[in-house]
């Protein structure tokens, strides 16, 4: 994966990653859903696993 | 006999040494790439097709997803040929990634594997041991300033951390929790905007330090807003019950030794964000009890059973006509039992403490649901 000039790929990857975390946690704040350690714990770990795992097949952010 | 001799054979010379041609180094292949080069790349190094390598992983994929996990290894760990490919120092990112997204497989396919302390066990000691070897041998044994500067910077920036969580935690458990989500998702599409402009992935660990926080307190249904402290209750009458008990945290003990019961069931609701639950019944009254808990134990008599998600629910209904109190108990992080006398009962059956109750003797008895004959 190599970024565009201008593109960070990572930064898309992880955005997209903490909105569809974001909102599941907004839904359950809000009383929409009801979620368990069953359904939090691997949902969050595959979120920090996805932003990581892009961060590092991305390389270094531009400008280093 | 004779005096021949056998004809020596002289061993046949060895054929000329042709240095075999060193086996190409275990790279993923840019030019002959379907995915990712991975099979091209093992195809190469191992001198099969890598076509039979491509359909060796689809068939495991079908043994449990054993041919993705596999892949998903081989992606993250074996590098590319590709001259351009990031530098090896961003490797760590990957390491954590990928370990993340397998403990989050296992998690999924043994789900009763997170109930015990593994998890966090297995994680700290893989963490500690990782930094402890880098920095050693970045920096060498002998350089002790160099380690002790680290480990400085590496104690404030846990601090930092612990701090942030715990404001995190708090403003979540406090009500705040819909406002957090809002800063996560205004973080992800900060950095989906900024993805277009160079970046912006300064905003992950800020917004990491505020989802972390407030999925716990999703997960556990963590609502700490109400009464804070040791509170004991003892109703007389059913009319004291009202809609029952509801604190925030710290010790409810519910004493019921003085409840005069109407026939038939009798609800009492208690609601507990973190602390400990404690219902003490006179030892001739039925209880049954139904319970949630988030994250702790409950013992009502019929062993302690304890971890997450913790559902208790009570499936004996007591004979006609017997006056019995149902318990509804909705406790986030803690500890819940029920019984009908303390483990000090020596003190006899009548004492308790000032604030709380001692310890109480888990079980109640079965006898008390039964009708007269």
């Amino acid at each position: 994966m190599r970024p565009r000039p201008g593109f960070d790929p990572a930064s898309l990857v992880a955005g997209v990653i903490l909105i569809a975390l974001g909102a599941l946690l907004l839904l359950d704040q809000a009383d929409v859903i009801e979620l368990t350690f069953a359904y939090m714990l691997p949902a969050v770990l595959a979120a920090l696993g996805g932003i990581f795992l892009a961060c590092g097949l991305a390389g270094p952010p531009r400008g280093e | 006999m004779s005096d021949e001799q056998p004809t020596q054979q002289m061993p046949p010379d060895p054929p000329p040494h042709t240095p075999q041609p060193p086996r190409p180094p275990l790279k993923r292949s840019t030019s002959d790439s379907v995915i990712a080069g991975v099979a091209g790349g093992l195809g190469r190094h191992l001198n099969v097709d890598p076509l039979a390598i491509r359909i060796t992983f689809v068939i495991l994929t079908f043994a449990g997803g054993l041919g993705i996990l596999a892949y998903l290894a081989c992606l993250v760990f074996v590098p590319s040929d590709d001259p351009a490919a990031p530098p090896m120092r961003w490797g760590l990112a990957r390491i954590v990634g990928a370990g993340l997204l397998v403990l989050a497989a296992i998690v999924v396919l043994t789900p009763d594997w997170i109930a015990g302390p593994w998890l966090t066990i297995l994680l700290a000691a893989g963490v500690v041991t990782y930094l402890l070897v880098r920095v050693v041998r970045e920096n060498g044994a002998s350089h002790i300033s160099g380690v002790a500067a680290r480990i400085a910077i590496g104690v404030v920036l846990l601090a930092l951390a612990v701090g942030g969580f715990t404001a995190a935690a708090a403003g979540s458990a406090l009500g705040g929790g819909i406002a957090i989500a809002g800063l996560v998702i205004a973080c992800g599409i900060g950095l989906v905007g900024g993805a277009f402009r160079g970046g912006s992935r300064w905003l992950i660990a800020p917004a990491i330090v505020l989802a972390l926080p407030l999925a716990a307190v999703a997960a556990t249904d963590l609502d700490v807003r109400g009464t804070w402290g040791d509170r004991t209750f003892r109703p007389a009458d059913v009319a004291e019950l009202g809609d029952g008990y509801e604190m925030g945290v710290g010790s409810m003990s519910v004493d019921l030794r003085d409840l005069e019961l109407p026939p038939g069931r009798t609800d009492l609701p208690l609601e507990l964000g973190v602390g400990e639950i404690q219902v003490l019944v006179p030892d001739d009254m039925c209880v049954t009890t139904d319970a949630e808990i988030s994250l702790g134990a409950i013992d009502a008599g019929q062993g302690e059973e304890g971890g997450v998600d913790v559902d208790l629910h009570d499936r004996r209904t007591p004979d006609p006509g017997v006056a019995y109190v149902h318990l509804d108990v909705d406790l986030g992080v803690g500890h819940l039992s029920v019984g009908d006398r303390f483990f000090d009962w020596e003190r006899g059956p009548d004492w308790s403490g000032d604030d709380r109750f001692e310890q109480i003797n888990p079980g109640t008895s079965r006898a008390a649901c039964e009708a007269a004959a």
